[in-house]
């Protein structure tokens, strides 16, 4: 079954004094990962988003949308990137999610992906 | 046996193969519950009904299945056919699949709580109402947050597999967690008020973690020390219903063959060589049991043994606990000078002041030190803290006692 991995972080590790140098490292590890879950066939997809000071959401309030500047949810950790994996249970979802690297404060959010009924 | 008891001693097994069948905890639970009824109205026992009711439990499961999904039955028809030549080949060895459906319902990603309620549910098959009168909660908020946990293991892909044994760690830290929650919410009460049914299963599943994973040292020590608590059972209350203090219990109302058979599992545990926090509670626990063999306890080894959990396992109720046993093995002066340590960290303090046992301990040392106005004041704050029936009568006596 598919699982999207959702990586929330707090982008300000990645500010100030040897912060792109950390960033870099982050950037590294995650392309060994995708090579790593490439070889295992267990990678289906992902991306990493732009921060947070880039987003707009429309914001619904019973149905009606208006537009915001800022993510969904006003926290300190933020919604930097996801991948979507094949993996045979939740165990090897959580395993892989433990790979993806967080050097600061953040969370890993594992959703099974809805799969349609053939 | 009775045909109750059958299917009592069954229940684990045909639930836990039930469950693998059909990868579902609420269909497994329902064909079981039919199974059973079909078996009580059957007219003699079966030689072996955990068999019986799984064959069973398989047939009725899927007709239950078959009545849900209409358009789904020329699957039906295959699964018919495997079903059948199960009944053909019966009877031979069933696999035990206990071990697997106690890590489905332990597995860390449902919330602690909520895997103790599902294990008691599902593999003990406790009440409803009674889980949530164990958890001080309402019938329905019980039940809802059983369902949820059912469908978290339907749905987010928690694995039927049972899984390699290298990748256990935290999964079996999970199973242990979940029984150690289990062992915790049985024995809040001194008296017991709520009831026997709880602390038994609790046992019988401690028993049976320990049966199926006899090379884990972790579930023999918990199996030993949920066993230890259990033996001392019914020296846990006076005739006025107080709360009698282990180091006070009458030891001929204690259970010498659960005590030995928790001897038993800490000396085989002992021999894996990979000790641990309930290894030690454990053995803390049976030093106080040996009372029953020949009257003494050691003080001083218990005193160590709370050394070693200090140390494997550091939290500020561990270290009250250590106080009190330092100042049983060393004298009253020694253990308040400890607790007077503890005392030093204010956030702690902040903590334990809304903790029975900081109280008590404070009061009994003080006590021993002849400080008896503060014992007192001490054992009085223990008591605003609402202790359940048969503590309070026996703070309330400890109190007179000093008063008067």
């Amino acid at each position: 079954m598919q699982f999207t991995l959702l990586i929330n972080e707090n982008e300000s590790v990645y500010e100030g004094e040897g912060g792109a140098k950390l960033m870099e490292e982050v950037v590294g590890k995650h392309m060994a990962l995708i090579e790593e879950m490439q070889a295992a066939n267990a990678y289906v997809g992902g991306h990493r988003l732009l921060g947070a000071a880039t987003a707009t959401t429309i914001k619904y309030k019973a149905g009606e949308g208006t537009l915001h500047d800022g993510p969904f949810a006003e926290t300190h950790e933020e919604l930097g990137g996801y991948y979507v994996i094949e993996a045979a249970n939740l165990d090897e979802a959580i395993g892989w999610a433990r790979k993806i690297p967080v050097p600061g404060d953040g969370g890993i959010e594992i959703r099974p992906v809805w799969q349609n009924e053939e | 046996m009775s045909k109750g008891a059958d299917i009592d001693n069954a229940r684990p097994r045909a639930i836990a193969a039930l469950a693998v069948h059909f990868r579902d905890l609420d269909i497994a639970e329902d064909a079981f519950a039919d199974a059973a009824s079909a078996y009580l109205e059957k007219g003699i026992s079966a030689d072996n009904p955990a068999a019986w009711l799984i064959t069973a439990g398989k047939r009725k499961g899927l007709d239950a299945m078959r009545k849900r999904n209409a358009e789904e039955r020329a699957a039906d028809g295959l699964a018919l056919v495997r079903d059948m030549t199960e009944i053909i080949t019966f009877p031979e060895p069933i696999q035990d699949e206990r071990l697997r459906l106690i890590f489905i319902c332990c597995h860390p990603a449902i919330a602690l709580e909520a895997r103790v309620a599902l294990a008691l549910k599902v593999i003990c098959g406790l009440p409803v109402a009674e889980i949530a009168r164990v958890f001080v909660t309402s019938e329905q908020t019980m039940y809802q947050r059983i369902t949820r946990a059912k469908t978290k293991v339907r749905d987010a892909g928690i694995a039927f597999e049972l899984p390699a044994r290298k990748e256990w760690g935290e999964r079996l830290d999970a199973v242990l967690l979940t029984l150690e929650l289990a062992y915790t919410v049985a024995y809040q009460d001194a008296a017991g008020e709520r009831d026997d049914g709880l602390s038994a299963e609790v046992a019988r599943l401690a028993a049976m973690l320990a049966e199926l994973l006899p090379d884990e040292a972790e579930a023999l020590g918990l199996a030993a020390l949920v066993g230890l608590a259990r033996a001392r059972e019914n020296a846990r209350v006076d005739g006025d219903g107080a709360m009698v203090p282990v180091s006070q219990q009458d030891t001929t109302k204690w259970n010498i063959a659960a005590i030995e058979q928790a001897g038993n599992w800490l000396d085989q545990a002992a021999q894996k060589r990979a000790p641990g926090p309930y290894q030690v509670m454990a053995t803390i626990q049976l030093t106080h049991a040996r009372r029953a063999f020949d009257g003494q306890v050691d003080a001083l080894a218990i005193a160590q043994l709370y050394d070693a959990l200090v140390a494997l396992r550091p939290g500020p109720m561990v270290a009250l606990n250590r106080a009190v046993a330092i100042g049983t093995a060393y004298g009253a002066q020694r253990g308040f000078a400890e607790l007077e340590l503890i005392e030093q960290d204010a956030s702690i303090v902040e903590k334990l002041e809304h903790a029975r046992p900081y109280h008590v301990a404070r009061g009994d040392l003080l006590a021993k030190l002849d400080r008896k106005a503060e014992a007192a004041e001490a054992l009085e704050r223990a008591l605003k803290l609402d202790p359940p029936s048969a503590e309070r009568l026996f703070l309330q006596s400890k109190r007179d006692a000093l008063l008067g």
